[in-house]
């Protein structure tokens, strides 16, 4: 039976039907993987670029970055605190879907893009207390429109800024290399 | 990459540094502790049939010994009984994945479920049985997983979890203190077990600091560590006919 297959598979129509099935399979993983790299879709094309443009800081819009753990996705309530002042926002296509949501009352559900896994306790707090800037792992938001990553978040590195951040100090290492520093 | 762990002391010079003091003479047994523990560390609801099993998990539980022959029993006070966080952990060397590690920074015994590959050997070695076992994804039904605790995680099937001592409490106290730029204050915060615990029979802190409150209570005489002639250092004390 695997013989009559294989006087089958190496005939010429056998042959084209073995360079589809490859090419499928190369083409469904290019795609699968191209599909993980895509930052996910979003309620409302959110400049980055512009707003950062305009001279707004990262925290103003996400203020827990330096509180606690959570660095917040703003409500429509900050967004409508400058839009609500701005003309466009009354004819502009693109910011519709907020003006739909501060006249409804109803939240914008945005679609966090930077996450870490769920065993993996993160706080931006003590990041930003240590120096770090938001572009070091976030990337530079000038340059995008709607937020992606420009970094896969693996242990590989965050460890690695970690012990590069203790330098020679023995303590500091000990806290940054420890499991439960980040595992809980 | 290159990680130099300063060298490990030997096991009897090992000091721990969060401990735990329990009075078996005020604790009524009420299991608010037990309560308080489930809800904050998101501990699963096994159910009926797995309890049957013998897969209850609980981090913290209450146990009740009888003295004597029926009808002349006596019950011995209720024991408490938790992680004891040992220093010098039996669990930790049978560990073929290193998913539980002695945490050098806390000194406390470290559960790291993402690396856990669930071989029981840790609970197997437990003296203490206090590890518990993931053998199910349990069902929480619409609300319940609205009260689970964000800042613990929420462990899947087939890895093994025991009492971390609220590691996610210090490190919020911590984490405050330093936001005020100033040292975690004894008594600042404590474990959900010993603030749930209405006889404040259970009592939380730093035992490497003489001034603080576990670590006076300790040096009360009649403390007894458990399994103590094991060697594992634990960082327990408990106090009984006192």
């Amino acid at each position: 039976m695997f013989k009559r297959l294989f006087d089958w598979l190496i005939q010429p129509l056998g042959l084209i039907a073995v360079g589809i099935a490859v090419l499928a399979v190369f083409s469904l993983a290019a795609y699968g993987i191209n599909y993980t790299q895509q930052p996910p879709e979003q309620p409302i094309q959110f400049p980055h670029k512009t707003h950062a443009a305009f001279g707004v800081q990262c925290l103003y819009c996400h203020p827990g970055a330096a509180k606690g753990p959570s660095a917040g996705i703003p409500a429509q309530a900050k967004c409508w605190a400058c839009h609500q002042q701005i003309a466009k926002t009354q004819t502009s296509v693109l910011l519709a879907p907020l003006k739909q949501a501060v006249e409804s009352g109803t939240p914008i559900e945005w679609v966090p893009v930077a996450m870490v896994p769920d065993f993996v306790q993160f706080n931006h707090r003590a990041h930003v207390a240590a120096g770090q800037n938001c572009e070091n792992c976030h990337g530079d938001m000038t340059k995008v429109t709607v937020a992606q990553n420009p970094q896969v978040f693996n242990m590989g590195w965050c460890l690695n800024c970690h012990v590069k951040s203790a330098g020679d100090d023995q303590e500091k290492l000990v806290k940054l290399s420890d499991c439960g520093t980040c595992h809980y | 990459m290159d990680i130099k762990i300063s060298e490990v002391k030997l096991s009897e010079e090992q000091a721990g540094k969060w401990g735990l003091v329990i009075d078996q003479d005020i604790c009524t047994g009420c299991q608010a502790c037990v309560a308080a523990c489930a809800m904050e560390n998101n501990l699963s609801f096994v159910g009926e049939e797995d309890s049957g099993y013998g897969r209850s998990m609980h981090w913290i539980r209450i146990e009740r010994f009888w003295e004597g022959e029926y009808p002349e029993v006596k019950m011995t006070p209720n024991q408490p009984m938790m992680c004891q966080q040992c220093g010098s952990a039996p669990c930790e060397p049978v560990c073929p994945v290193f998913a539980t590690v002695h945490s050098e920074a806390e000194q406390l015994n470290l559960q790291v479920y993402n690396r856990c590959v669930g071989t029981r050997y840790c609970a197997n070695n437990c003296p203490y049985q206090v590890r518990s076992f993931n053998w199910r994804d349990y069902e929480r039904p619409e609300p319940l997983p609205n009260q689970l605790n964000p800042d613990v995680t929420v462990r899947r099937r087939g890895v093994m979890e025991k009492c971390t001592f609220c590691i996610q409490r210090i490190h919020q106290a911590q984490d405050q203190a330093k936001a005020e730029g100033r040292e975690v204050v004894d008594g600042e915060f404590t474990t959900a077990c010993a603030q749930a615990c209405p006889a404040s029979a259970i009592i939380f802190g730093r035992v490497d600091d003489p001034e603080s409150l576990v670590s006076q209570l300790g040096r009360r005489s009649h403390g007894v560590k458990h399994l103590e002639e094991l060697g594992t250092l634990p960082n327990v004390t408990y106090f009984k006919g006192g």
